[in-house]
Formats: structure tokens, sequence, C-alpha cells
């Protein structure tokens, strides 16, 4: 094995786990603030890559851009699926009761979400074609797909934005406060329920700009989400459950581990390596990553 | 006086009418359901929407032309399961839709990890069963309800490895380096088996790239960075999931890997390839089928595309619309729909006209005592121009080959 095809194989798992990454960050916010572990997460990654390709198709727009524009509707959707569904089973109770209650309503919203689309937009996979899929920047020998490099760079800014919107500005402040303590924030005169509408709002657009980026060279189908919801969750337990960075970088860790992954192992394995990672670090550190020091927010 | 009229009317329209009291109209002909269980969720659900075009197409056809004559014009009415994307709902489906109601024969399941479990529901209850799928395993259990249409896995790598091998002599470019690229399906499994074991090995071609996964895929870079450092001759590929085939030519073109790809079965010739990759990347690749329009079979499908709004017509709606016919003409010999007269008269069928026999090459059906057609040959299908062509065997192509640039 020459050097530069541990290389080639080091900056493919990079690329391929930044989307993992921003995948990641909405499901971990989600259940920092909320304590809602969200099964419909890919599903909502699903409806952003077809909303990216509805923009491509109608309007030609680009789909990077159309990642980016995926997020205001996304937002919206999301804050109306908290106040319509998941208000009802969050903030106050027996939270036993509670927990059940949000993961049958997630689990539920889920299958409703893909047969929905099934049945409206048909099994039928869809495609943009876009020239960068298919093209590579070269540095020497080690070739960099252009889709994913220019998803990575997107994937990296977007969980940049987050981590400053929720370090630098009151209303992310609040937000981690909701997270931290409710009651105390409560105290402080902050709508926990309001923070609580805005952290799933942000975390549905995440995902669907992940799906939009992963839309620029991925094919589109009603069932794709079941391809990553298990790695969604492996990466945000990696990094430290609810915690941002933790789940940024349990994005980028399993994206690398895949590829190396074929270093030693035959293909049919290639997502054995990441559960022996997941194990280890279950094992050896089961707050992950950032679990201790960035548990919440 | 006024009263005996008004009763001698009512009398007259008595008298009129009881005839028809008494007269009923001859039973209509019960219906022959046919079950078909394909996956219309998940990740192959476009191959399960493309089998439901040819069997509705091939019901409305019987059905408008009078139905089973056997059974006094009964009408042919499908009933369709989803197969969904794992063998435990497949058999699931399989075991509801034939004990919901009396069901006289099956066709499904599309891939063969899914045809092995249905068609033990199938042989369980007696139900006669029609399957497409090539693994060799599906007509290896010594199951007497089971009928094969395809040629089987191990036959098909036989005669393409015979084919690629003398096209690439007369071409000047002599195979000598194989790679084998696909997922884990039972098909694709059955294809590599002799390729590995025997085949490649007795035409004297080293295979140097073997890379398998279960499906999904991550990330294909991998395995082309394999091909194009090694630049096998020629490549076996067997990614019957999309998203995974699509990655792998997405990556071929990205990293301009030149080895000619032989692909393994009708999944690599759906419309949205063309949609999603481009008819650029397309051009020249051909893989083995058990089934494509032929020549000669323009009105049929013409036919197809006026109905579905399909760009063409290809093997899975093509077999499933003569499955349809063929249970028909079943269910016309046994002059009855119940499904162990049915399967009786599959075993002893030998049609080599008709609509039931235009799926296959050759045009004969005919099944020998495990259930698999008698003579079944695969046919190599090619894209050239953003559509697949049958090229081979030459006496049914519907374009010559065209040789890899």
């Amino acid at each position: 094995m020459v050097l530069a095809e541990v290389v080639q194989y080091v900056a493919t798992g990079l690329l391929v786990g930044g989307v993992y990454a921003l995948m990641s960050i909405g499901l971990a916010l989600i259940f920092g603030v909320m304590r809602v572990v969200n099964f419909a997460q890919g599903d909502f990654m699903m409806l952003g890559m077809y909303l990216t390709y509805f923009y491509a198709v109608s309007g030609g727009v680009d789909p990077l851009l159309g990642a980016l524009l995926t997020i205001p509707p996304f937002f919206a959707l999301g804050w109306i699926v908290h106040r319509s569904l998941l208000a009802r089973v969050t903030g106050g109770g027996d939270p036993q009761r509670q927990m059940d209650a949000q993961l049958i309503l997630t689990l539920g919203l889920s299958l409703v979400i893909t047969n929905a689309t099934t049945m409206i937009l048909s099994p039928t996979p869809l495609g943009i074609r876009t020239d960068y899929a298919t093209q590579a920047f070269a540095l020497g020998p080690v070739l960099l797909n252009q889709a994913r490099s220019y998803a990575f760079a997107m994937a990296l800014v977007l969980a940049v934005a987050v981590y400053l919107f929720l370090t630098r500005t009151d209303l992310g402040k609040a937000l981690r406060a909701s997270a931290d303590d409710p009651e105390a924030a409560s105290y402080q005169g902050i709508d926990v329920r309001a923070m609580h509408g805005l952290a799933f709002g942000i975390g549905i657009a995440l995902v669907a700009a992940a799906g939009g980026l992963l839309a620029a060279y991925h094919p589109i189908e009603p069932t794709v989400a079941g391809n990553f919801i298990v790695l969604m969750f492996v990466a945000v337990v990696l990094g430290g459950l609810g915690s941002i960075p933790g789940a940024f970088v349990g994005g980028i860790v399993i994206g690398l581990v895949q590829s190396l992954t074929l270093l030693v192992l035959p293909f049919q394995l290639q997502n054995t390596g990441v559960f022996i990672v997941f194990l280890l670090v279950l094992y050896l550190r089961p707050q992950g990553f950032f679990g201790r020091r960035t548990r919440a927010v | 006086m006024r009263s005996l009229s008004r009763t001698l009317v009512i009398v007259l329209a008595l008298a009129l009418v009881a005839p028809a009291l008494f007269i009923r109209p001859a039973p209509a002909a019960e219906d022959v359901k046919i079950a078909l269980v394909a996956p219309l969720s998940g990740r192959w659900a476009r191959q399960g929407q493309l089998k439901k075009m040819g069997a509705d197409m091939a019901i409305e056809e019987i059905n408008s032309q009078g139905g089973i004559k056997a059974l006094g014009g009964a009408k042919l009415v499908l009933r369709e399961a989803d197969a969904g994307d794992s063998v435990e709902k497949a058999v699931s489906a399989a075991q509801r839709v034939l004990t919901r109601e009396k069901i006289s024969a099956g066709i499904g399941s599309w891939l063969s990890s899914f045809t092995l479990g249905v068609t033990e529901v199938a042989e369980r209850l007696q139900v006669p069963w029609l399957s497409l799928s090539y693994a060799d395993s599906i007509t290896e259990r010594g199951f007497k309800y089971t009928f094969q249409t395809s040629p089987v896995s191990s036959l098909q790598a036989e005669q393409a490895l015979d084919l690629v091998t003398e096209l690439a002599k007369k071409n000047n470019r002599p195979i000598k380096k194989a790679g084998i690229v696909g997922d884990n399906t039972a098909a694709s499994m059955f294809f590599y088996k002799p390729l590995r074991e025997k085949l490649l090995a007795a035409k004297g071609i080293e295979l140097i790239v073997d890379d398998v996964w279960t499906p999904p895929l991550a990330d294909a870079t991998a395995i082309v960075q394999k091909l194009r450092s090694s630049q096998p001759d020629i490549v076996f590929y067997g990614a019957t999931n999309f998203p995974d085939s699509i990655q792998v030519l997405q990556k071929v073109k990205e990293f301009s890997v030149k080895s000619p790809i032989q692909g393994v079965g009708a999944w690599l010739v759906t419309p949205e390839y063309v949609k999603t990759v481009g008819k650029e990347v397309l051009d020249n690749i051909q893989t083995v089928v058990a089934s494509h329009p032929m020549k000669g079979q323009d009105e049929l499908v013409k036919k197809f595309k006026q109905r579905t709004g399909e760009p063409f017509m290809t093997q899975d709606p093509l077999c499933t619309y003569a499955h349809v016919w063929l249970i028909k003409e079943a269910v016309e010999q046994a002059k009855s729909a119940d499904p162990k007269a049915i399967r009786d008269a599959l075993a002893k069928v030998d049609i080599s006209a008709g609509p039931a026999v235009s799926a296959f090459y050759p045009p004969r059906v005919k099944f020998d005592e495990r259930g698999r057609r008698v003579g079944a040959t695969p046919l190599i299908v090619q894209w050239q121009d953003g559509e697949p062509y049958t090229v081979i065997p030459t006496a049914v192509a519907t374009r010559p080959i065209a040789s890899h640039k």
C-alpha cells in the first residue's frame, strides 16, 4: 500500500464524514435542548433532498445553493411540527412516559413521511446531474471529488455558523440555558417552549441542508434516510449526547473509519470498523468524545 | 267498472313482470386472482413498480379480449403485495396475500433473495409461482410449485464470459485480468461464484479485483480506485441497489476508468440511469439479462410506452407481462382456477408462440422437472445513445453491438 493511496483513503473519509457531521449536528441539537430522540431526522433530510431537486428542475438552482434555500422552509416546518406534535409530549410530566411518547411519535412520523413520499412522489429514484459530481480536484496523485469537497466546505461553514449562534448570540445563550436547566431558564424569563421550537426548527433545517448537499451527488428516493440514520445516531453518541462539536467530530470520525477500514477489511465489512470504534468508545469513554465538558449545547 | 279495469291493468302488469322475477341472469364467472409480490417500497421499489406496469398491461389485454374462455369469460384480477426492502417483509407480504383470499397463482419477487423466501410460502400453501429471479438455488430445492423462466445466474456467468472473451479476441484485446465488483444479493453471488471458482481460471484469466459489499454502499472511492490502479480488462458488475450503482458509475467517470463494464442483471438498464449519470457515462456499458425487447416487438414496446410514459421497456415489465399471459394459458389448459390444477398445467405447458413467450429467448416455454425453463438463454443488452438495446443474440438483436472505446 503506497502512501498516496493511504492519503486518498484519508481524504475520502474526511469528505464523506463532513456531510455525516452536518447531518448529525441537527440531531445533537434537538437531543441536547429537548432530550428528544428524533427518529424522523433522516426523513427530513430526504425531504430536503427532494426540495433541492425541485429547486434544480423548476428554477435551475444549483444544488449547493438549493441546500441553503432549504433552510428557511424547513426551519418553519420544524417549528410547526414541534408546535403541533412534539410540544404535546415534551415539557413536563412523567419523564419516562414522555420519553416513550416521543419515541413512538418520531418513529411514527418517520413511517408516515417515508410512505407518504413514496405514494405522492413515487419510488422512482431522482438525481440532479451536475458536472462537479463526476469531476475531481487533483492534488498530485490524490483526487478529491468536487461535489463532496464543496459539500464538505459548506457543511463546515454551517457548523461554524451554528456554533457561533449558540455561543455568541443572546438567543443562542437562551437556547443553551433552556438545555442546561429549563426550570431556572424559565425563572429568568426565557420561554422554554419557544426555545424548544427554535431548537427543533434549527435541527430540521440543518439536516435538510445536509440533504441538499447530499443531493448534489447522491440519488434521491423516499427510503434514502435508511442509509444514514444509524450513522447519525452513532455520530451523536460518539461525540457525546447533545454536544454540537461532539456530533461534528463524530461524523468526521465515522467517515474516516469507514474509509480506513477498507485498508484492512473487505468491503462487506465496511461498517464493521465504525461499530468496533463505537463499542470501543462506549467502553473506554461512555460519555463520548465531548460528553463530560460540553454535555449541553 | 273503473275498479275492474284497474285490477285488469295490475294483473297484466304482473303477468309481464313475473317471468323476470323467476329468470335469473347466468352467474358471472368468478374472477381469477393472481398475486404479485414485488418491492413497492424501499430501495428496490422502482423495479416492483415496473413489474406492476407489465402485469397491469397484460391483465387489461386479457380481460378486454374476453377473459379466460375456459371459465366462461372469467376476468383476471391482480392482488399486489409489497415485498418491501427485506426478506422478512417479502415473506410476510406473501403470507398475507396468499392466505387472505383464494389466489390461483403468483408472480415475484424480483430480487432473488426475496424470491427464495416468498417461494417457500407459495410451496407450503401450494400456489404455483412464476419468477424472473436468477439465483440457481430458487429451483434447486425440489419445489413443485416454483417456475423460473430466466436462465440461472451460473449459466448467465458462463455465457457472458464466453461472449466477452470472444468479442475481446475479435477486437485484439484479449482478456487477461478481470474484476468483480458488486453487492452480495443472491443473484449476483450466484453469478460471481462460478467465475471465481472455475470459469475465469479455465480461460486463463486472473481475478485481480474482487470487492463485494452489503447494500447500501457508503462510498465507492476505494473500489474505483482499485479499478483505476489495477486496470482489469473486464469488470463484472453487480450493484443492484440504484444509489450504490450511481456512486460507482460517477466514480468511474471521475477516475477515468477505462475497463469495459459487463453488468449482471436488468437493474442496470432502467431509465433513471440516463437522467442521473448521463448517456456519455453509460454508452457501451453492457449487461446480461434474462429478457429485453427483441427484434419484432416494436408494437408491444410502443403500446407499453404509450400506456406508461416510460421511455423504453425493460426486462421487469416485459417478463411480468409474459408471466400473466402464461398463467392465463395455464388456466385455459387446466380449465380451472384451482392452484393445484394450474400448477399441473404449468408443469406440462409447451408454448412457442403468443404473448406468453414474448419475453423469452428462445421463444418457448416448457419447464423441466426442477421448474426451470428448458433452453433458457440470456440476452446481452448494451447502452447506445442513452437507450438500452438487445445486441446478442444477433438473431433477435435490435442493434449491432458497439465495440468498447
